[in-house]
């Protein structure tokens, strides 16, 4: 197979992998006009979620949420779907200050009705699908990729097969000039020392240590140790014991390369290399947070399935055991199971996953994408009950 | 005395004033296979980003709202849909939801066989749940009308004297900014229908159970998009019980016609 990643260029100098035209509603009430706009579209994609315009504690985290994955370089274009308040139009005018060039603001005050936006919005997506179709892909250098590693539904396996073989065809990418991003925290929990351990300095480490603990004091202020909800039900299920075991495996997804850094959740690397993001052990959550920070790729690691993708980042599902792989094949595109079954050594696997991420990047599509999984999920750090 | 109105017999949900068959996502992850069941089935169904990565009072709470929504008497009957792996189990919720109504099912995404599986096993079961559960239709005067206070409204004591004065029970619930987290109150007490009052700087909404009557307000934004409301405030004492009727037996809301309606569901812990 080639060996050379071809990707559209922004005029940022990022990359898309894809080459998406985004209905992105700011608010909830225009969440269900945006899949119905997608649906009737030719091929735009759309996210909902479930912010009326709150003014609270958690307003910078949702205004930065949103800002950075309309900015997301596999976006073509964006449609956004807008009351007008000054917080969507910070929204709009942040995402052009990140680079995004080509988009439309429909107001639903100006236009009058859910029922005319909808059809506005249908030929506004259009028109850009056109020029996204016409838009060529070119050969793009390696640092283009930006990949975010994650698991879900993890088991006993994780820490033994997908994660270690991921880690390798990231530690791969990251030799090559590319950037990868591992993130949630709850999984990183009794880990962080052995990731501190390998930052390329020791004020990296430090960060890594010292977001780890604001992450956990941040529940027990809650009044809650987490270690008694993690590993969920379903990880216990799987064969995993404590938090401690499920972090292990879970950090293994970074492979062993250096940290270059650490990002806030939704904040973009700067440089490539290796960083790890804070964000919640929340599969969508995270997702979003990906989005946000402009990771254009995702890797994501099973023990139990999941269906879920997103709505702009291609969404690679890696099964840890060959089961599970075969009860559920829709769901799963490559099987590391095969490492527990003697089939397959680690990295071999790990190329295989190399492999599928550039065929990804050039465009071949995930399960994820074929089943039209665009899942999304604002992260919360405050309670939404007053 | 209200008008009769057509409504439903839904066992020990009570009367209601729809025929919905919930399917309800037991996760943030099976809510687009969920989708899909309910667009071939005609059923309701809706996003939420809840089932998982929760903790604390949380678990329970969010628990309690699906089977809130589960319970509500505008819903004839409810499958659940389930990944498998999530904190808020499908087949615990449904056996929850059985031992006060025997029309639920479920259905486990990871024990179904993938997406395409569980969609044809979704499909089946629900074709079922309508098949043993048809609509059984009696006549009701007497509703439960949730009123969402999202701004002042100076005609809301008459408001509430009128519909009560014609047998109707009114539960009133103020909203802070948006009525996303007032509309999730009033399912839980089993309103029947929501007359709305969103603030001056907020458009209508719906949500997926219940009828919505989104009530302008004489502010600009409600008027620049006026045509996605039923009724202006200004009218709302001469006209609202004959609309009331008229939705009750069956006439859709914008809302309804706008499929619109997010649900959020009340959160007290942060997610993990």
């Amino acid at each position: 197979m080639t060996s050379q990643l071809f990707a559209y260029k922004r005029e940022t100098g990022q990359w898309g992998l894809r080459n998406h035209v985004l209905i992105l509603p700011l608010h909830s009430a225009l969440a269900s006009s945006a899949r119905a706009i997608a649906d009737a579209s030719d091929g735009a994609v759309a996210i909902s979620h479930d912010w009326s315009g709150e003014v609270d504690n958690d307003l910078p985290r949702i205004l930065f949420t949103l800002t950075g994955y309309a900015a997301n370089p596999n976006n073509y274009a964006v449609v956004f779907l807008s009351i007008g308040t000054p917080n969507e139009k910070q929204i709009i005018a942040g995402a052009q200050s990140l680079g995004l060039t080509r988009f439309t603001t429909l107001s639903l005050p100006e236009i009058g009705s859910m029922e005319k936006l909808q059809e506005k919005a249908i030929s506004v997506a259009n028109e850009y699908m056109k020029g996204a179709a016409a838009e060529k892909r070119i050969a793009a250098p390696w640092s283009a990729i930006v990949l975010g590693l994650e698991c879900g539904g993890s088991d006993a396996l994780s820490g033994i097969t997908a994660n270690p073989a991921l880690g390798v065809a990231s530690d791969r990418l990251v030799e090559l000039g590319a950037t990868s991003v591992l993130g949630e925290t709850t999984e990183i929990l009794g880990a962080e020392h052995l990731l501190a351990a390998r930052a390329i300095d020791p004020e990296v480490g430090k960060k890594i240590v010292a977001m780890v603990a604001r992450y956990e004091a941040s529940i027990n202020y809650e009044g809650i140790d987490i270690r008694g909800a993690q590993p969920s039900r379903g990880n216990i299920e799987g064969g995993l014991s404590t938090l401690e075991e499920k972090s292990l495996g879970a950090a293994k997804k970074a492979g062993n390369a250096p940290f270059t850094g650490v990002l806030e959740f939704g904040e973009k690397p700067l440089v490539p290399g290796l960083y790890f993001m804070d964000t919640p052990g929340h599969d969508i959550e995270q997702l979003a947070g990906f989005g946000a920070g402009h990771i254009n790729i995702v890797v994501f690691t099973s023990g139990r399935g999941t269906p879920t993708g997103s709505a702009i980042m291609p969404t690679i599902k890696v099964s840890t055991n060959t089961p599970m792989f075969e009860s559920i094949p829709d769901l799963i595109d490559l099987d590391a199971g095969t490492i527990a079954d003697g089939v397959e050594t680690l990295a071999q696997v790990g190329d295989r996953i190399f492999d599928e991420i550039l065929e990804v990047a050039n465009g071949k599509q995930t399960k994820a994408e074929l089943g039209g999984h665009h899942e999304f999920s604002l992260s919360r750090m405050y309670n939404t009950v007053v | 005395m209200s008008a009769s109105i057509k409504a439903f017999a839904h066992g020990n949900r009570g009367v209601g004033i729809r025929n919905h068959q919930l399917i309800l996502p037991s996760v943030i992850c099976s809510t687009h296979v969920s989708r899909r069941i309910a667009t071939e089935v005609g059923g309701v169904t809706f996003a939420h980003q809840h089932g998982c990565a929760i903790i604390g009072d949380d678990v329970a709470g969010i628990d309690n709202f699906f089977i809130a929504l589960a319970d509500h008497p505008n819903v004839n009957s409810v499958l659940v849909i389930a990944l498998g792996c999530e904190t808020i189990q499908g087949q615990e919720l449904a056996a929850k939801l059985l031992e006060s109504n025997e029309s639920t099912q479920y259905r486990i995404i990871q024990e179904s066989g993938g997406v395409e599986g569980t969609v044809a096993a979704g499909v089946k079961a629900a074709k079922e749940l309508n098949a043993a559960f048809p609509p059984a239709t009696l006549e009701t005067t007497s509703l439960r009308i949730g009123i969402d206070k999202g701004r002042e409204v100076s005609v809301i004591s008459e408001l509430q004297k009128l519909l009560q004065g014609v047998g109707h029970e009114v539960i009133i619930s103020e909203s802070q900014s948006s009525s996303a987290d007032s509309f999730s109150r009033l399912a839980q007490e089993k309103a029947h229908i929501i007359i709305s009052f969103p603030d001056e700087n907020q458009p209508t909404s719906g949500f997926p159970l219940m009828p919505v009557i989104n009530v302008a307000s004489d502010g600009v934004l409600h008027q620049a998009i006026r045509a996605d409301f039923d009724i202006d405030e200004s009218a709302i004492l001469n006209d609202i019980l004959a609309l009331i009727d008229s939705v009750a037996s069956g006439t859709q809301t914008v809302a309804e016609k706008n499929n619109s309606g997010e649900i959020r569901a009340p959160r007290v812990v942060r997610s993990v």
